[in-house]
Formats: structure tokens, C-alpha cells, sequence
């Protein structure tokens, strides 16, 4: 188990700025999640720790050891690629061998860690079948028991899900999250769903244009954004936005630098029309099972989404917008937090 | 037609263009079987008869062949120049072509360009200067030109330039997930890229063995001695003093030089029909 420092990491493919000098600690046997829209450098960045891309500037430490310049296999890192990039030609067996092999570690051994990580892993019937013959997550298991067998210090997830379907990607998370308890490993693990990202990380890395817009934990990226980008990022559906001048009176905990306030759809209680700190009109109502998403208008035309328990009001219906004054974000022109 | 169900109907069709299809082959497979029959009939009986089964199976020439001119020695010439070649370029233009494909250095798409240019060239331009070349080497009447010129001429940077498309299919992970399992660049290359790239390797191998196999214009202009002569070169010799062809042996021999590419044919037909259609080479 190791913990990680990037300082300053940037990255340059020719002229163009992909990672924009990136500082982070990853501590011992954390579970850290990467996550940010796409082409916001999250995947460039887990290849630089991999070693698969240069470093064009900054200092990366595993452990102890600077490894800017060292090759990917030496530097205790093993990473499960989106692909799974299982190789076609070798059975399973074979293929959670290869690194072993090709590191000289005896047939003996190699057989016992490879059996080792299927047993743990359910690959036991697998193991003489060729990729070709498994499914999306008997497969995605086969990169990760690849992964396993080689026993890195620090295991590096790239999108490892986003191929399988929505049933599959929730039985897997569930099944690295358990391995990180089994394992204690240090984990880093790129996503752009949020959802994976909430439910596995110790601690989230946000990504914008290849700057780290904020590091936290979930409860803290989703209760306290440092930003307007963190907040209306982190959250499903997206935090309503709002000028403060466009709500009647002062709100209450309103800072004097706020320009900008914001809520989420879950905190907002529909009440009587003027009862509420803005007034509002229904426009669509989506039910979907457990609750209701409304679409509703505020008299500035702006339109609120609002996650509604219970039955819906029908369209055209005035409402009143209410929230617990401690559920309220406030931000500055420049966008970030305004306390 | 009312009466065809749809089972009947997928039959007669069926039929209809197995029927067209025999039709259309008969300009190929006639000349093949001729060359056939005419190899087991007498020199006479060849022009006499229109007939496809000889009068009288000429068993005699298959002997003949052999005692009219070092045939069994030819035909190994053929044979070893055919798989060494073939060997060479595999091994050349795989190593060539993965460079091609995944390595970044200065000019390589100058080299590219270099090596496309030189397939526009005529081979009977370069003939010239090639056999001054040779000579100056002292390599004449030797078979290393048979060997060094498919290998690093057109032929050998046609499969350079296959094996590069190739290269450039194969997924970038893959190679990556190799480096990451402690592979150096060319373990990349030995143990992932090129087990993955059986199809274009295949493909390559079988388009080299036969341009070698039926190399004619190379073999007559180096090669002199009737012991060192290749399969076509001795074809073209069974003559009689004046000239004239021997047809019945001619015949013969080159029912024997089809044999070896016929019997690969037979076991890897699919993979041949597979090669042609991934190079874009017709048969």
C-alpha cells in the first residue's frame, strides 16, 4: 500500500495545454475518484500515473519514489482499462498471467496467484475460455483479476464500466467497492458518472480543462461546493441557479459578496404561492416511480427543476417555492463559494 | 409458382446460381484440366485428339521430366527461395510495418512517402540499374537477387504497407495493457501485435510465396546455369534442340509445379480468399 503526490503536473501535447499544473494527494489505501465532463484530462492524467504518457512538467510520487521517469511496469501501479483490453489470443488463465510470466515469476507461483485471484474473483469455471466467449462483466472481472495477480501497490480504474449496461454497472461497482475492502489497496479511478463516483470514493478529484476545481469528500462536494461548476456537477438533477435579484427580500445566511444563489431539486418544497422565496408555475410533471421531476417557471422566465414526493400538482398550477434556509448555495460573481 | 414454398424456392435458387456459377467457370478450369491430361499424353496425341482423357496415359513423361534436365534440383531452387523469401519478409515487413504504424521519429512520414514513391516505379525502369548493381556484387548467377529483390523491393514494401493498416486497427490499448504487464517495445511487438495480426500475416506470407513461386523475368536475366534455374525458368526449357516445346513434358512439369500451391490452396482456402480480400490483390 502507497500513497501518491502529483506537484504541478502539467501536460502538453504540442502546443495545447491538456493537464494545467495539477497538485494532489492520494493518501495510503484511499479510494479516489477522478471525475469531470469529457475532455476535462481525467484520463490523460490516470495515463501519466500509469506511465503510459509523458510528464511535460511537475513531480510524481509513488511512495517515496519520484517515478516521472520510470517505466509503467516498475512502477507498482496496475491499471483496468476501459476496453478491458483482454488479449485476444491468450485464454483467460493466460491472460491474468501474462504480466507474471513476462516478469519471470516461476509457472508454480504464477498458477497459484492466478487461481487465487479467480477464486476471489468467481473466474474459477472461466479460466481456460478465450475472451471472445465471456460476457461484458465476466470480462471486465478477467481485467480486474489481471490487475489483482500482479499485487500493485496502487490500482488505476479507467471508465472501467461505462461499457456494460445499467444492471451490470451497479453489481460491479458494488463489486470494487468490496474489493477495496478486501484489499486496502490505494485506488484511483477515472469516471464521468457521478453516481459511480458518490458511491465509491473516499475522496473526489472535480476536473475542469485540466485543473482541479475541487477535492472532497462526496458529502462535502455535494453539501458545500466550492464552486457554481462543482455544484451544478455534482448532483442529479443539476442544482437550479438563480441571480439573487430576482428573489423578492433578502434569503436567509445571504453573504454580501453573493450574486448568485443556488438549490438543489431535492431541497425545494413546493408551498401556497407567496409563501415560499420565489413564486413559481408548473410546466411538465415526470413521473418517475419513486418521486416527481417538475419543470416549473419562475417569474423571471427561468425554469427550476424540483424532485417532488408524493403526488404532482398538474400543469398551469401556481405554486410557491420553499427550502431550509441552511440548504441554500450562495456564489460570487467569479463563481466560487460565497460564505 | 404458387405451389413453391419457401424452402423449394431457396433450392431452385440455390441451384439456378450453382448452375451459372459452373457456367462461368469453365474458361478457369478448362485450361487447368488440359494442362493436366495433356501432361499424361504423348506429343502427338496432345494436338491429335481434342479428347480431355488420354488414349494412352503417358505415366512416362512424370519420369522424363525429371532425367531431361535437373528438375528435382530446380525444384527445390524454387521451393527454398520461395519459403526464404517469403521468411525474409514477414520478418521485415512486419518489423517495418509496426514501425510505420506505433513509433514516433523524425521522418517517418518522410520514409513513408519514400517507400509509396518507389511502388510507382516500373520494375523494367529499375531492371537496369538492379542488374549493375548485382553484378558489381558479383551476386550473377547466384540466387541472392532471387531472394534480396521481392524482399526489399515492391513486393516487400506492399506488405510493409499491409501490415502497417493492420498495425493501425489493432486497438492502442491492447499495446498499452502490454506495456503496463512489463512488455518492452518489441515484446509489444512479439507477444501482442503480431499474434494479433495472424490475418495480415497470413496474408502477406501466402501474396510472397506465390509472387516468388512464379517469379519468371528475375530468375532469366541472373540466373544462367540450368542447375540453379527456378521452376519457370526450367518450364520455359523443356524444348527440343531446334527450339520447339516439348509440350507433353512441359505439361507435365508444371502439373508437378502447380502441385504444392494446390495442396495449400486446398487446406487454407478460406484463409487464401480471406488474404486476397484483406490486401485487395486479385488471385
Amino acid at each position: 500500500m502507497t500513497s501518491l503526490t502529483l506537484a504541478g503536473i502539467r501536460k502538453r501535447f504540442g502546443k495545447v495545454d491538456v493537464i494545467r499544473g495539477v497538485d494532489l494527494r492520494v493518501a495510503d489505501g484511499e479510494f479516489v475518484v477522478f471525475v469531470g465532463p469529457s475532455g476535462c484530462g481525467k484520463s490523460t492524467l490516470l495515463r501519466m500515473i500509469a506511465g503510459l504518457e509523458d510528464i511535460s512538467e511537475g513531480e510524481l510520487r509513488i511512495g517515496d519514489r519520484i517515478v516521472n521517469e520510470v517505466q509503467p511496469a516498475k512502477r507498482g501501479v496496475a491499471m483496468v482499462f476501459q476496453s478491458y483490453a483482454l488479449y485476444p489470443h491468450l485464454t483467460v488463465r493466460d491472460n491474468m498471467g501474462f504480466g507474471l510470466k513476462v516478469r519471470g515469476v516461476p509457472p508454480h507461483e504464477r498458477r497459484q496467484r492466478v487461481e487465487a485471484a479467480a477464486a476471489t474473483l468467481k473466474l474459477d469455471a472461466l479460466l481456460q475460455r478465450f475472451p471472445r466467449e465471456l460476457s461484458g462483466g465476466q470480462r471486465q472481472r478477467v481485467a480486474i483479476g489481471r490487475a489483482i495477480v500482479g499485487e500493485p501497490d496502487v490500482f488505476l480504474f479507467d471508465e472501467p464500466l461505462s461499457n456494460l449496461d445499467a444492471e451490470l454497472r451497479v453489481h460491479m461497482r458494488s463489486e470494487i467497492a468490496s474489493l477495496h475492502k478486501r484489499l486496502g489497496n490505494t485506488m484511483i479511478y477515472v469516471t464521468h458518472d457521478q453516481i459511480e463516483a458518490m458511491t465509491l470514493a473516499d475522496k473526489i478529484v472535480v476536473l475542469r480543462d485540466g485543473q482541479v476545481e475541487q477535492v472532497g469528500t462526496p458529502r462535502q462536494l455535494y453539501e458545500r461546493p466550492g464552486n457554481l461548476f462543482v455544484a451544478q456537477f455534482i448532483g442529479s438533477p443539476k442544482m437550479n441557479i438563480l441571480p439573487i435579484e430576482a428573489v423578492a427580500g433578502k434569503l436567509p445566511g445571504q453573504p454580501k459578496t453573493a450574486s448568485l444563489v443556488g438549490v438543489r431539486p431535492e431541497d425545494l418544497e413546493l408551498t401556497e404561492p407567496g409563501s415560499g422565496f420565489v413564486d413559481a408555475r408548473i410546466l411538465i410533471s415526470e413521473y418517475t416511480g419513486a418521486s416527481s421531476l417538475l419543470h416549473v417557471q419562475l417569474p423571471s422566465g427561468q425554469v427550476f427543476l424540483v424532485a417532488h414526493d408524493g403526488e404532482a400538482p398538474p400543469a398551469d398550477t401556481s405554486v410557491g417555492l420553499a427550502v431550509e434556509p441552511g440548504r441554500l448555495h450562495f456564489f460570487a460573481d467569479s463563481g466560487r463559494r460565497a460564505d | 409458382m404458387g405451389g413453391l414454398t419457401q424452402k423449394q424456392l431457396r433450392i431452385v435458387n440455390q441451384v439456378c446460381w450453382t448452375l451459372a456459377l459452373a457456367v462461368a467457370a469453365i474458361p478457369f478450369v478448362f485450361p487447368f484440366l488440359w494442362m493436366i491430361s495433356s501432361g499424361f499424353k504423348s506429343a502427338s496425341e496432345i494436338f491429335g485428339s481434342p479428347s480431355l482423357v488420354p488414349r494412352e496415359w503417358q505415366w512416362r513423361n512424370f519420369v522424363d521430366v525429371f532425367t531431361y534436365q535437373p528438375f528435382a534440383r530446380q525444384y527445390f531452387n524454387s521451393l527454398y527461395i520461395a519459403l526464404t523469401v517469403t521468411a525474409l519478409t514477414l520478418v521485415i515487413s512486419s518489423l517495418a510495418g509496426y514501425a510505420l504504424a506505433r513509433l514516433r521519429f523524425a521522418g517517418a512520414g518522410l520514409i513513408s512517402l519514400f517507400l509509396v514513391s518507389a511502388l510507382m516505379v516500373p520494375e523494367e525502369v529499375t531492371m537496369i540499374p538492379n542488374f549493375f548493381l548485382i553484378k558489381w556484387a558479383g551476386l550473377i548467377d547466384t540466387h541472392w537477387p532471387l531472394i534480396m529483390l521481392p524482399v526489399f523491393g515492391p513486393q516487400g514494401i506492399m506488405a510493409t504497407f499491409l501490415m502497417r493498416q493492420y498495425f493501425l486497427a489493432l486497438p492502442r490499448e491492447l499495446e498499452e495493457a502490454g506495456k503496463m504487464d512489463g512488455l518492452s517495445r518489441f515484446g509489444v511487438w512479439w507477444r501482442i501485435a503480431l499474434p494479433m495480426s495472424r490475418p495480415a500475416l497470413a496474408a502477406v506470407a501466402i501474396i510472397t510465396f506465390l509472387n516468388s513461386w512464379n517469379l519468371f523475368l528475375e530468375p532469366l536475366i541472373f540466373i544462367s546455369s540450368l542447375e540453379k534455374f527456378t521452376l519457370p525458368l526450367a518450364l520455359s526449357n523443356f524444348t527440343d534442340p531446334y527450339g520447339t516445346p516439348l509440350w507433353h513434358l512441359q505439361l507435365a512439369a508444371t502439373t508437378l509445379a502447380v502441385l504444392p500451391i494446390l495442396i495449400v490452396y486446398l487446406i487454407a482456402q478460406r484463409q487464401i480468399i480471406e488474404s486476397f480480400a484483406l490486401s485487395g490483390v486479385k488471385g
